[in-house]
């Protein structure tokens, strides 16, 4: 006898995680690229990450334990904060003292389906939450397009005959 | 440090608003819920699935005892997945509202067809019994009935529902 059971894909996870977190935001796209080519870019933190996120200037991993790694996030404007974060194919999170950042992905035949998550914690998070979640409305498609393009420039392109 | 250890200590964290351990306990109660959910909302059971852990994840404030997360984040995942299969209502039975009893050959032969005739209240009271393992009172607790009434319901239901299979 099996029981239907529900798939909680990636996705929905981060879903449910962002409506948990207060001023949490997620955007969603569907990249026309396989899951590994663009998981390829999530993957590769110290790479890509500061290709995508512009606030970003270099993302140094400092420890690996399995899926757990820690990072030194340094920006332009000279911030500089550490972050845990757990990666593996499909899901990434990552936490700093201020920020809380995701990504996600799940195949969809040929193409994948990609959310981020972005979320800052300061003091009177809760009063803040709406205008940082208008901030996330602004601010997440545009992570994601830059994300795509730096999928699209992975892009193996057709093999050779 | 255990599995218990480790989970009761990410409760704590989420409950301080640590994202990162929010996050590690979907991981922990993910496959869970979607066991829960799949039996009651059937066709809705993802959507049903991603409000439970959104209910359960807003809720952990109020847990008082992280030893109990599992038990608790249950009762949670029932009453979601009651909830959005009764607002989907697509797949309400009929004629058969009845839970049949453990060993009936209908329920090995093809579970999501005995499970698709019955209410999503039935098919939380069969998944709590049959999957989950629990007795009446227990079940009662879970659903916030009382236990006597889960009883009574069952008892007529075993009969009724053999009546309906063999007609």
């Amino acid at each position: 006898m099996t029981w239907p059971v529900a798939d909680l894909d990636a996705i929905r996870r981060l879903r449910a995680l962002a409506a948990a977190v207060p001023g949490a935001f997620v955007a969603e796209t569907t990249l026309d690229a396989p899951f590994d080519q663009v998981w390829a870019v999530a993957a590769d933190l110290e790479h890509e990450l500061p290709a995508y996120l512009p606030d970003v200037r270099t993302f140094t991993i400092t420890a690996r334990d399995g899926e757990r790694l820690q990072a030194d996030a340094r920006g332009y404007a000279g911030l500089r904060a550490r972050f845990d974060i757990v990666l593996r194919p499909g899901w990434c999170v990552m936490r700093s003292r201020f920020l809380l950042g995701g990504l996600a992905a799940a195949p969809d035949g040929q193409r994948t389906r990609l959310a981020f998550l972005g979320a800052v914690h300061i003091p009177a998070q809760q009063a803040a939450a709406p205008a940082l979640a208008a901030i996330g409305r602004w601010a997440g498609p545009r992570v994601l397009a830059r994300f795509a393009s730096r999928v699209h420039q992975r892009d193996p392109g057709p093999p050779a005959t | 440090m255990g599995e218990g250890e480790r989970l009761a200590g990410l409760v704590r964290a989420a409950q301080r608003g640590d994202g990162l351990a929010m996050a590690e306990l979907v991981d922990a109660l993910a496959p869970a819920v979607g066991r829960w959910c799949g039996p009651i909302a059937l066709q809705e059971a993802e959507d049903a699935a991603q409000e439970a852990l959104i209910a359960i994840l807003r809720g952990l404030r109020g847990l008082r005892d992280p030893a109990a997360l599992f038990g608790w984040a249950r009762a949670i995942a029932v009453r979601e997945a009651v909830r959005v299969a009764r607002r989907a209502g697509r797949e309400q039975p009929a004629e058969l509202a009845d839970v049949p009893a453990p060993g009936d050959p209908q329920l090995a032969a093809d579970i999501r067809d005995v499970l698709g005739r019955l209410a999503p209240e039935h098919r939380a009271v069969l998944m709590l019994r049959d999957l989950e393992g629990l007795d009446e009172r227990s079940s009662a607790a879970v659903l916030d009935i009382p236990a006597g009434t889960v009883k009574s319901r069952l008892a007529r239901a075993r009969a009724s529902f053999r009546k309906e299979w063999q007609a």
